[in-house]
């Protein structure tokens, strides 16, 4: 397949297929919430890496600590202890105002709830990251052109996101999400509200950015068949690292089963694959 | 246990109350102290006809007092269903868990019997300070002496605010009820989610309505300008109609069309978070325009009542010397009394065993009269005299008599006051008017038209004018209704075509103090004789009043003035304060969604706080900001009518309504700002 060329990518396009340049590094890292007679381990001690190109998903039964490390990692939370390095950056040592531009500049987002502000047109959510930065206007029309026609929803760019299909919304969020060339794109159950024709829609955009834009993805589901797309699994239970997957030369469907596999053995119910 | 529950709830969302909180003992505490100005008078030394005037005011407070009270309620129910509105999931989940929609309904009621109770009496507590340091105001207004201050209680205020404002409350627990009862679950329980669906305008249609509104609000200032608002008529009225279409209109239309205005700036709009900020705006005001069209008219009220009201003021003290040149004048109107030649105030009054001597040394009677023929009326003056007078001040009926006065009449009473006499010839009169010294331009009207040196047929004779206009007062009286007069050799006048009659003197005594003391001794024994005589009132047909007199009604009429414009006027300023602040707040919620979404998108707490204090204060200059336009227009109008009693020194009072408007807003605009602040940026609630 002929990969499109993103002509605003702004990092070197040759260096993105070199797979070992690293974009996330979590090291270490630990989040503990109550207090000393309650302490409940969210994350005890979790270390994994993301490389340029990779599509990552983070599996894991409900209460095992996915979001808050997802949470961590988008800066939104804080951690106890560890560190996470994007791009080489440690944003545990960030104060809130380098916080808020690291996210602007380095972090994309993708909402189970969509998270569109209702009273701006598509066109407008999509464009917002970009007037925060301060970009050009007629450079960022432009881009927000370019990525609404890579996830096909150039035609419902004047529109509200009332007057949209679910699907629709979370391909508006991940237009916006991408919209910055972030270095990451962080997802938190990017299908959770969609139905299986919609996240099968919206997960083919996610795999064709993934590939013809070399987009960094690091995805949070419970849920299998989403899974299958990603081209690394990272499996967490009950606050720590339990099982990784690599999809390699499997298609989709043996990825898959690989999966179900591993839920089973995580001991998560049948019911999180169908 | 229900109790308990909305106690704790009231305790919970005390931070959501506490703007309705304060609003509503604001309210109290206003109604309060301006019920209870009657009571000041025990710190006060007054006299008995300025006692009369704050018996006037007592009772003028209790209708203002209903109305502010319709106004408070409205308000308070309003305020109320907001909070309802807020709390919709709360119910959902109390009724999900088996609670009754009554005893949903009784939570209900008990916090607002618990919030009520609570600034009803801080409110009071407030008040019965706060009514002390008004009294200051009051003596000052009434221009009375304070003996000493002390504590004042007014019952009769307290037990009616109680009154009042229970009734208040009650209704808005009848009405929380009947809300309640018709709410679903479903809609409860989905009450949080977002279903609020954007009204989209045509641009077309938003720029014709934007259009037409301005054409409407110019329509108005244009017409109002032109026709003035002394004459109370249809005029005026369509002038209001075309002005408050033409401000619905405006809000109606003003966000979308400002929309599309910015969007055609690309540059401007996609700059930072503009976008966002107009959107806001934009969605907020496309469902509020009703209440903001609305508030912008009670804002124009409040700054056309504070700084014209109190304008009266000055526009009062002005005329007074003039309505004051003798201690004490009667006069009688009653023609049964004035076409008789034999009948003379003097003589009537010793019948009645009031000895005028008893007090004085001098007595002046005089008269004045009117012409017997129809079509000698003031128009033969003033048609000429209008040319150089704004069309907005021509407020005399030109067909009403033109009066005359004897010149040796004249003469007696310039000489009992001290003035000049004058001296006509044959064919000469000379204009008068009592009503110039107070009206300057109408004066400089009259000048003008004595120099035009143009002849008065009078019966087919024709006049020299007198070259000077004549303005000293000749009666003591608040309102002579003499207005415009001609002073005729004596020759001219019949005896018989008397409109009437009055006795003029001054109080007999050389030294200062000793002349008030008659003068003081005068006005109770005058009080004394009518209360006596109260039943042959209708016999006696006189009226008499001593200069004190005259001097404390007018004080007195323009404190009642001052004080129902300050009443209404600070009513009027919170209670759109409230609406203002009260629709921001309830929508703190959605915001704080909206805004947790800019934060994630990487917009840092300054530009966040810089959005968020530009969208609150625009939300809160847009309707101040029409109602100062509206204002401007309005206050060069009244200006023109009071004008016509006196000139008054508008400046002062903008500048005192233009304070008191930067505080009160000011602090409902700053409360807003910062308990918005506080719900969409509280860092514990950021998911």
């Amino acid at each position: 397949m002929p990969k499109i060329l993103d002509p605003f990518n702004k990092h070197n396009y040759h260096e993105q297929n070199n797979n070992s340049k690293e974009v996330l590094r979590v090291v270490n890292v630990e989040k503990y919430y109550g207090n000393k007679g309650n302490l409940t381990k969210a994350i005890d001690n979790v270390s994994f890496s993301v490389n340029e190109g990779e599509f990552v998903g983070i599996m894991g039964a409900s209460g095992s600590g996915k979001t808050t490390l997802l949470n961590c990692i988008s800066t939104i939370d804080n951690v106890t202890s560890g560190h996470i390095y994007i791009r080489g950056k440690d944003i545990t040592e960030m104060d809130s105002k380098l916080l808020s531009r690291f996210r602007r500049e380095e972090l994309g987002f993708i909402f189970q709830d969509y998270n569109l502000l209702d009273t701006l047109t598509c066109f407008e959510n999509i464009i917002l990251p970009l007037s925060i930065s301060g970009v050009n206007h007629k450079e960022a029309e432009k881009k927000v052109e370019y990525v609404a026609k890579q996830l096909e929803i150039a035609d419902i760019l004047s529109k509200y996101p009332y007057q949209l299909s679910g699907g629709q919304r979370q391909r508006t969020a991940a237009a916006r999400a991408i919209i910055n060339n972030p270095s990451i794109v962080l997802a938190d159950e990017p299908t959770g509200s969609l139905d299986s024709k919609a996240s099968r829609m919206l997960l083919e955009s996610l795999e064709n950015l993934n590939k013809n834009l070399n987009t960094t993805i690091l995805m949070v589901t419970h849920d299998a068949f989403t899974a299958s797309y990603c081209s690394r699994i990272i499996f967490i239970k009950d606050g720590k690292l339990f099982n990784e997957l690599i999809k390699g030369e499997n298609t989709r469907k043996e990825f898959f089963n690989r999966i179900i596999d591993v839920i089973t053995l995580l001991g998560g119910d049948a019911g999180n694959v169908l | 246990m229900f109790f308990k529950l909305s106690f704790k709830n009231v305790k919970k969302s005390f931070r959501d109350y506490t703007l309705y909180f304060l609003t509503l003992t604001f309210g109290v505490c206003v109604f309060y102290v301006f019920n209870s100005i009657e009571s000041q008078k025990a710190m006060m030394k007054i006299s008995t006809s300025t006692l009369q005037m704050m018996k006037t005011l007592t009772q003028l407070m209790g209708y203002v007092s209903v109305f502010v009270s319709f106004i408070l309620g409205f308000l308070i129910v309003y305020a109320n269903n907001f909070l309802v509105r807020r709390r919709k999931k709360e119910f959902g989940i109390y009724m999900i868990h088996g609670m009754e929609k009554g005893k949903v309904a009784k939570l209900l009621v008990s916090e607002t019997f618990l919030i009520g109770t609570l600034s009803l009496f801080a409110g009071l507590f407030a008040g019965v300070f706060i009514s002390r340091g008004l009294s200051v105001v009051t003596a000052k207004l009434f221009e009375v002496d304070m003996t000493a201050y002390r504590f004042v209680f007014s019952p009769g205020a307290f037990v009616k605010t109680i009154i009042y404002f229970s009734i208040i409350f009650i209704t808005v627990m009848v009405m929380s009820t009947v809300s309640i009862s018709k709410y679903k679950l479903i809609d409860l329980i989905n009450a949080e989610k977002q279903n609020e669906k954007p009204k989209i305008k045509s641009p077309v249609i938003t720029i014709l309505l934007f259009i037409l509104s301005i054409g409407c609000i110019g329509t108005a200032y244009y017409l109002v300008l032109k026709n003035g608002i002394i004459i109370l008529d249809r005029r005026l009225f369509i002038e209001i109609l075309l002005g408050s279409i033409g401000t619905f209109l405006f809000f109606a239309s003003l966000s979308g069309f400002f929309l599309k205005f910015i969007q055609s700036n690309k540059k401007l709009y996609f700059k930072g978070l503009n976008m966002f900020i107009l959107r806001q705006i934009n969605s907020r005001i496309n469902t509020t325009h009703i209440s903001i069209s609305l508030i912008c008219l009670m804002l124009f009220c409040t700054i056309g009542i504070l700084s014209t009201g109190m304008g009266f003021n000055n526009a009062m003290n002005e005329s007074y010397k003039y309505c004051t040149p003798y201690d004490v004048s009667f006069w009688s109107y009653d023609t049964s009394f004035t076409s008789d030649e034999n009948l003379s105030i003097l003589g009537k009054l010793n019948e009645y065993g009031f000895n005028l001597y008893n007090y004085t040394d001098e007595v002046v009677e005089t008269a004045v009269y009117k012409y017997a023929d129809e079509t000698f009326t003031k128009r033969i003056i003033l048609e000429k005299a209008y040319d150089f007078l704004p069309k907005s001040m021509q407020l005399f009926q030109m067909d009403t008599p033109l009066f005359l006065l004897k010149l040796s009449d004249y003469n007696k009473l310039m000489r009992l006051q001290g003035s000049k006499e004058i001296s006509l010839t044959e064919n000469q009169v000379a204009v008068y008017s009592d009503y110039a010294e107070s009206t300057p331009d109408l004066k400089k009207a009259l000048i003008k038209f004595t120099e035009m040196k143009d002849p008065i047929s009078i019966s087919g004779k024709n006049y020299e004018v007198y070259p000077e206009v004549l303005t000293n007062g000749i009666i003591t009286s608040p309102a002579s209704g003499i207005m415009l007069a001609l002073v005729v050799p004596d020759h001219m006048v019949k005896e018989n075509t008397v409109y009437m009659k009055m006795l003029s003197f001054n109080c007999k005594g050389d030294k200062a103090n000793e002349r008030k003391e008659m003068l003081l001794k005068i006005e109770s024994d005058l009080l004394e004789f009518g209360e006596k005589f109260e039943d042959v009132n209708e016999e006696l047909k006189l009226s008499g009043i001593t200069a004190e007199s005259v001097k404390n009604i007018a004080t007195g009429l323009k404190a009642v003035i001052a004080f129902i414009g300050i009443y209404l006027g600070i009513i009027f300023l919170i209670s759109s304060a409230a609406v203002l602040a009260l629709q921001q707040l309830s929508e703190a919620a959605d915001n704080r969604h909206r805004y947790n979404i800019l934060q994630k998108l990487g917009a840092d707490s300054k530009l966040i706080n810089s959005a968020l204090f530009r969208q609150i204060a625009i939300y809160f200059m847009l309707p101040l900001a029409l109602a100062c336009i509206h204002s401007i227009v309005g206050i060069k109008v009244a200006n023109d009518a009071i004008a016509d009693t006196g000139d008054i020194n508008a400046v002062g009072n903008i500048i005192m309504t233009a304070i008191l408007i930067i505080i009160v807003y000011g602090a409902y605009f700053l409360a807003t700002y910062f308990s918005s602040k506080n719900i969409i940026l509280n860092k514990k609630t950021a998911n």
